[in-house]
């Protein structure tokens, strides 16, 4: 089945909105998610017993019940499992042993013949907990006052540009001091200072977390998971079981929304650990919606206090920010965050004095992971606020404002790393026009407030300094080629885009590629993780090295059979073409079979293969002290975002005409992928930034549910949703490209909030920015009755 | 707990099988049936991913019992294609790159083939109020709305 | 803390052949068995552990549970077994009832409404039941057959508490009856979701109004307002001020007041109390001002 009537043929695929290569199989529903994988009838089902209470001691555990249960098959707990793992701080356990730290999490599990028995044999499993007192503020937390959550924070391994304070709660604590803020804010006109609170939200994928895994004859483990890391899972795994990764075998089918919350690794350890103990039976766990909503990762919650001062001109020359961090109970993937919290903590504007503390804080809390943006939605929403309270406090023009203060290519930025060229102004030129930004709109109706808002963001990939891709190109006797990859498809076309830079180096039809799926840690080239916004830029450079390696291997084939030199040759539109003398030759089968000498004497050349690798080499660390450093990142993806909205003063309820984001891409490999990002972005920063909250009682989630914690649906889209994109090259990425995945929602809540304030002339500042808050304070403010 | 023989016409094919009481549809079709095109995003009606016809209406399989489709006809995912053909709709979702990581898209196709079943020329808030239990993470909606627009207009 | 099962926890499912089978079975396993529609909350519920029943007994085979009529002496009839969309699309329902229809058509989504009832959303008793108003502003009356045979309740008494109602062991609820409205009336269902569509009500008013010589502002005012409440609620004073009263802004702002006075919401997830008072107020008097807009038009 095909959708086109006659088959195309795109050369030249790059910078094109090439159809996706997946679309025919999810459409028709044959695209294979890890919970359709078959296992048959000796598949076992697990089950997690989970810890009702937020902090406590855990006195005793009786499984006896739940092991006499006929159908019950394993059960594991704690003792089982003592390693300590995670993805930078070491702190986790896959099940709690002494001690809970948070509702929700895992104290045992239980593989039985089916999910039924697996469930009544978890309501059998007693657990006798102790309640200690909890921590659920993270400012408090950080404090002396606060009851510790890990008493052995000292003895965790982590990585050197992780710095945790023992005997606190502090997981990590972040500092930038760039040049002498304290004495730059007695030279401001103006002063703004504000503190905001960021509520934890869900990813919410449409498909909730999967693993299966299973203990092959010789020992070695296979998971099947819906994974964003199949590569750090694997490491994870061994970890846990204490054997070397290429005892571990991970694939990673399609994946239903990712968002990071299948990044790192939550809950696929318990399908690994029941099957350590299963015989060989595969054991499949799958979260409850539920579950998905409470015990999986969530975006921590963030209370940051900023300072921000200005000249009359409206320059900016100060900034104090800090963070705190609600880590909840493990910090092993949220203290990178908390980094980024730190070395972004400007925003995308050129501030000389800057002081920073980002505070990494244990809570009694989900535990915090990564959720697209890492950081930059919860910091930019008290940033572009506060940008926007400064521009109004000395009679600026807001967009004037964001201008004047933007940082542009060659600012010394917060870490003092040198910025390459950045395409802002233009993004926020395009906002302001394509929004008629600063010109007042008639409203719809007498009970309605009209107002508009800006904000400009930036967001560099967050990951080690030395995460790395790789790829191989294969073609196969059609001439057509195969890519394989370590990197996932999520959803956000990554597959594609990958095809269309394979294509364009090798010369041949964007048509004749395809990449090898379900990613497998066992076959396919190694990849850090599908996060970050990093795989078109850096899984992009290694695809792109890899084709170019396969055309060099048949430019000298062919270059040796012809004698002719190679680099007079060129692949067109799968034939390989002299320049000099037109001669060409087809693809097919010499890149297999090779091609015969003149004369019968004998071959060359052979099966044609492509390699390929990429890690950025250049990244430093910065000075534990400064945070300054010669490159603390890749590059940066900046972007500016416009709101045009309506206020029903009689509901509070916000509806969003019109919408505006423009985003410096470098590079749009494939145009129409890139305004899917950010249009698809925006709806969930618009739904996280109004509707969403995890409602979190003494650690208790109070609204796990689609009915309870409500996303954006059909009926809730502004009637405009526009997405644009300028370029302006990256030195080192493909064609220039760089990430747009994340930052779509990063500038939401902030410019809604100053959108609102533009409405009705009220600040309602921390999301979700619901109707009932914006009622409320309306009617505080005294502006209805 | 007790279970029952049903006959049910799965996407034309007559199927003879035994149930257990709390089978859900959902779980009958994908394992059971081994038909998992359709999706299983939350077992409790909020979602949508788990859409299928059932007499030519949309319903939440997973709020629907096995023994209870006895006698009737379902539609999946799978079934919407005819003789090799994609349904407009799903051409038209593909043109207008309406698919990310795809996991809603089958029930998404589903409340759209109903839609246009019972009105073929929907107004936009038609379509909005159509596919308003079918949540979508990622595509942020409009391609899909526009895409069952387009295939009202072609059809 | 309870977690959701995975899928539906184990019980029985048992399909009586006629009535009195039906109530019998219930009436002897009154803890055990639960009767069910559409199933749209009873699968919830025993998902959540709140229902743990042995026996599900589908009621939707029996007699009397298929009705879908109007008369126009007797007026609507709507049998258990009926979905909300098929009520829906039952054109007298829509041009004698449109009160009703526009409350159905606001339950989460269409998919969800081929199977839930109207007769399940008023069994369940929920607060925020969104056709429960509608069926009260008409005068509904449930048919129901119990131990004793076949018995008639009407709605107004039918309400006991949050999810508690009159029903006896062995009640199965054939179906309801609405009678015919008064003529040239209008009638519009104000639901406050936080999404625009789908959602629960943090607030729903049902309102349906007439031109009533009878009354000394010449129209008659039936309101009832949903999550405000334990039970689905009756604003007697603001109803009783929009007749007693010329018809004007203050009148209608006092009406107004007095719903937001007399209720009693809670705080949940949805909304908080102080937030559902004023949303009373705004929607009550919008409701008033919409339909008063559509009878003088
Ligand atoms: C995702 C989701 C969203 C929802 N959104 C809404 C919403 O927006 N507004 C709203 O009002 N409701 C909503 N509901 C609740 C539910 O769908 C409605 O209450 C629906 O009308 C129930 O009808 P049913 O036939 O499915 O009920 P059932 O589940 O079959 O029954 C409900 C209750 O009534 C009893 N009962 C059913 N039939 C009979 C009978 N004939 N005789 C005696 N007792 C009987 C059952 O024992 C049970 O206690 C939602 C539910 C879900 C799952
Ligand atoms: S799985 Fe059925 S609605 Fe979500
Ligand atoms: S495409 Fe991912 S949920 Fe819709």
């Amino acid at each position: 089945m095909t959708t086109a009537d006659h088959k195309t043929e795109t050369m030249h695929p790059v910078g094109k909105s090439v159809q996706r290569l997946d679309v025919l199989e999810k459409v028709t529903g044959a695209a294979q998610y890890t919970d359709d994988v078959p296992f048959g009838n000796s598949l076992l089902y697990g089950r997690v017993k989970r810890s009702p209470v937020a902090h406590g001691i855990i006195k005793r555990i009786d499984y006896s019940k739940a092991k006499a249960l006929p159908g019950v098959k394993v059960i594991v707990t704690g003792d089982d499992f003592p390693n300590l793992v995670g993805l930078y701080l070491k702190d986790k356990l896959i099940f709690a042993r002494d001690r809970v730290r948070f509702v929700g999490e895992a104290i045992a599990a239980v593989a039985a013949t089916s999910e039924e028995i697996a469930e009544k044999a978890i309501d059998l499993i007693e657990v006798d907990i102790d309640p200690l007192p909890a921590v659920f503020d993270a400012e408090f937390g950080a404090t002396k006052d606060a009851p510790l959550i890990h008493p052995d924070l000292a003895n965790y391994e982590c990585p050197n540009f992780i710095f945790p304070v023992p005997g606190t709660n502090i997981a990590n604590h972040f500092k930038i001091r760039k040049g002498n803020a304290e004495e730059a804010f007695k030279k401001c006109t103006s002063i703004v200072e504000k503190k905001f609170r960021i509520p934890h939200v869900q990813h919410v994928p449409i498909e909730p977390h999967i693993a299966v895994a299973q203990v092959e004859p010789d020992g070695d483990v296979t998971v099947w998971a819906a994974s964003q890391s199949p590569f750090s899972q694997r490491s994870s795994f061994a970890k846990a079981l204490g054997v070397s990764e290429s005892k571990i075998r991970v694939i990673a089918g399609y994946v239903g929304g990712g968002f990071g919350c299948k990044a790192g690794v939550t809950m696929e350890n318990v399908a690994v650990a029941l099957a350590s103990k299963a015989g060989g039976r595969p054991v499949k766990v799958r979260l409850t919606r539920e579950e998905e909503f409470f015990t999986n990762f969530v975006r921590q919650g963030l209370i940051i206090n900023l300072k921000i001062g200005c000249d009359a001109e409206g320059n900016l020359l100060a900034m104090e920010n800090t963070q705190y961090w609600d880590g909840g109970a493990s910090t092993e993937y949220g203290v990178n965050i908390t980094r980024a919290g730190g070395y972004n903590s400007s925003g995308p504007f050129d501030i000389p004095n800057i002081t920073t503390n980002a505070l990494c804080v244990y809570t009694n809390h989900p535990i915090g992971g990564a959720y697209r943006g890492f950081g930059m939605s919860e910091l930019h929403a008290g940033i572009i606020q506060c940008m926007d309270i400064l521009a109004e406090k000395i009679g600026m023009d807001k967009v004037a404002f964001l201008k004047r203060n933007a940082i542009q290519g060659g600012d010394f930025n917060v870490t003092g790393m040198k910025m390459h060229p950045v395409g802002l102004q233009e993004c926020i030129d395009t906002v302001a026009k394509e929004l008629n930004f600063g010109k007042k709109e008639p409203t719809s109706a007498p009970n309605k407030k009209r107002g508009k808002g800006i904000g400009i963001v930036w967001k560099a990939p967050s990951m080690p300094p030395n995460a790395g891709s790789s790829a191989e190109v294969r073609l196969n006797e059609d001439g057509s080629v195969t890519v394989s990859v370590g990197g996932q498809e999520i959803g956000q076309g990554t597959f594609t885009v990958m095809a269309q830079i394979a294509a364009e180096a090798l010369g041949v039809a964007y048509e004749m590629v395809k990449i090898e799926g379900p990613v497998d840690t066992r076959y396919s080239p190694y990849e850090w993780q599908t996060v970050a916004s990093r795989l078109t830029w850096s899984m992009g450079n290694a695809v792109r090295r890899a084709a170019e390696d396969a055309r060099k291997n048949i430019l000298e084939m062919v270059g040796e059979a012809w004698g002719e030199n190679p680099s007079n040759l060129d692949i067109k539109g799968g034939y390989v073409v002299s320049l000099k003398s037109e001669e060409s030759i087809s693809l097919k089968n010499i890149v297999v079979y090779g091609i015969p000498r003149p004369g019968d004497q004998g071959w060359i050349g052979g099966p044609v293969l492509g390699r390929g690798t990429f890690m950025p080499s250049y990244v430093t660390n910065l000075d534990k002290e400064t945070g300054q450093g010669a490159r603390a990142v890749v590059h940066y993806t900046t972007g500016c975002q416009g709101i045009d909205l309506e206020i029903d003063t009689e509901t509070g309820k916000i509806e969003v005409i019109k919408a505006v984001s423009v985003f410096d891409v470098g590079k749009a490999i494939n145009p129409d992928l890139v305004k899917a990002q950010i249009e698809g972005g925006f709806i969930q920063g618009m739904s996280s930034a109004i509707f969403e909250e995890m409602k979190l009682v003494d650690g208790v989630m109070k609204n796990p549910s689609f009915v309870d914690y409500r996303i954006a649906t059909t009926a809730d889209l502004p009637k405009e949703n526009i997405a644009l994109f300028v370029e302006t090259a990256q030195d080192d990425g493909p064609w220039g490209a760089r990430g747009i995945g994340e930052h779509p929602m990063t500038p939401t809540i902030g410019v809604l909030a100053n959108a609102i304030y533009d409405a009705i002339g009220v600040r309602v500042s921390n999301p979700p920015l619901s109707a009932e808050k914006i009622y409320l304070a309306m009617l505080e403010a005294g502006k209805i009755s | 707990m007790g279970f029952h023989q049903i006959s049910v016409r799965v996407n034309g094919n007559d199927e003879i099988i035994t149930v257990a009481s709390n089978l859900t549809l959902l779980r009958m079709l994908r394992e059971t049936l081994s038909l998992t095109g359709t999706k299983n995003g939350c077992a409790a009606g909020e979602c949508g991913a788990c859409t299928v016809l059932l007499n030519g209406e949309p319903v939440n399989s997973c709020m629907v019992l096995a023994v209870e489709v006895d006698g009737q006809e379902v539609i999946t995912i799978e079934g919407l294609a005819k003789d090799g053909q994609l349904d407009i709709v799903q051409k038209t979702i593909i043109e207008k790159g309406a698919v990310q990581c795809g996991f809603c898209t089958p029930g998404m196709l589903i409340s759209a083939r109903a839609l246009l079943n019972r009105n073929p020329h929907p107004t936009e808030e038609q379509v909005v109020e159509a596919l308003v239990g079918n949540l979508c993470r990622c595509t942020g909606y409009s391609r899909i709305i526009e895409s069952v627009q387009a295939a009202a207009e072609r059809s | 803390m309870t977690s959701a099962h995975p899928g539906l926890p184990e019980f029985d499912y048992v399909k009586p052949s006629d009535l009195s089978e039906a109530s019998q079975f219930l009436a002897l396993h009154v803890s055990d068995a639960r009767p069910f529609s559409g199933g749209t909350d009873t699968f919830v519920r025993m998902r959540d552990g709140f229902f743990n029943p042995k026996y599900l007994v589908d009621v939707k085979n029996l007699e009397g549970t298929r009705i879908l009529k109007f008369d126009a002496s007797e007026g609507l009839t709507i049998g258990s077994a009926i979905p909300m969309n098929q009520v829906v699309a039952f054109s007298e329902a829509a041009a004698y009832y449109p009160l009703l229809v526009d409350a159905a058509k606001s339950v989460a989504s269409y998919q969800l409404r081929s199977r839930a009832t109207i007769i399940g959303n008023i069994c369940n008793a929920s607060p925020a039941g969104d056709t429960i108003g509608a069926c009260l502003a008409y005068d509904g009356v449930l048919n129901v057959h119990g131990l004793d045979g076949h018995k008639k309740l009407p709605l107004k008494d039918f309400f006991t508490g949050p999810g508690k109602n009159l029903l006896k062991p062995g009640d199965i609820v054939l179906s309801i009856t609405l009678p015919v409205p008064p003529k040239g009336h209008a009638g519009q269902y104000f639901k406050l979701g936080r999404n625009r569509l789908s959602d629960l009500s943090i607030v729903g008013v049902s309102a349906l109004g007439y031109k009533d010589p009878s009354t000394k502002s010449g129209f008659t005012f039936r309101l009832a307002i949903a999550s405000v409440a334990p039970v689905p609620f009756i604003p007697t004073l603001a109803e009783e001020i929009l007749s007693t009263e010329p018809l004007n802004p203050d009148t209608i702002n006092r009406a107004a007041q007095a719903a937001m006075d007399a209720v009693t919401p809670i705080d949940d997830v949805r909304g908080s109390a102080q937030y559902r008072k004023y949303m009373v107020r705004n929607l009550v008097k919008r409701a008033v001002n919409e339909l008063q807009h559509k009878l003088t038009a």
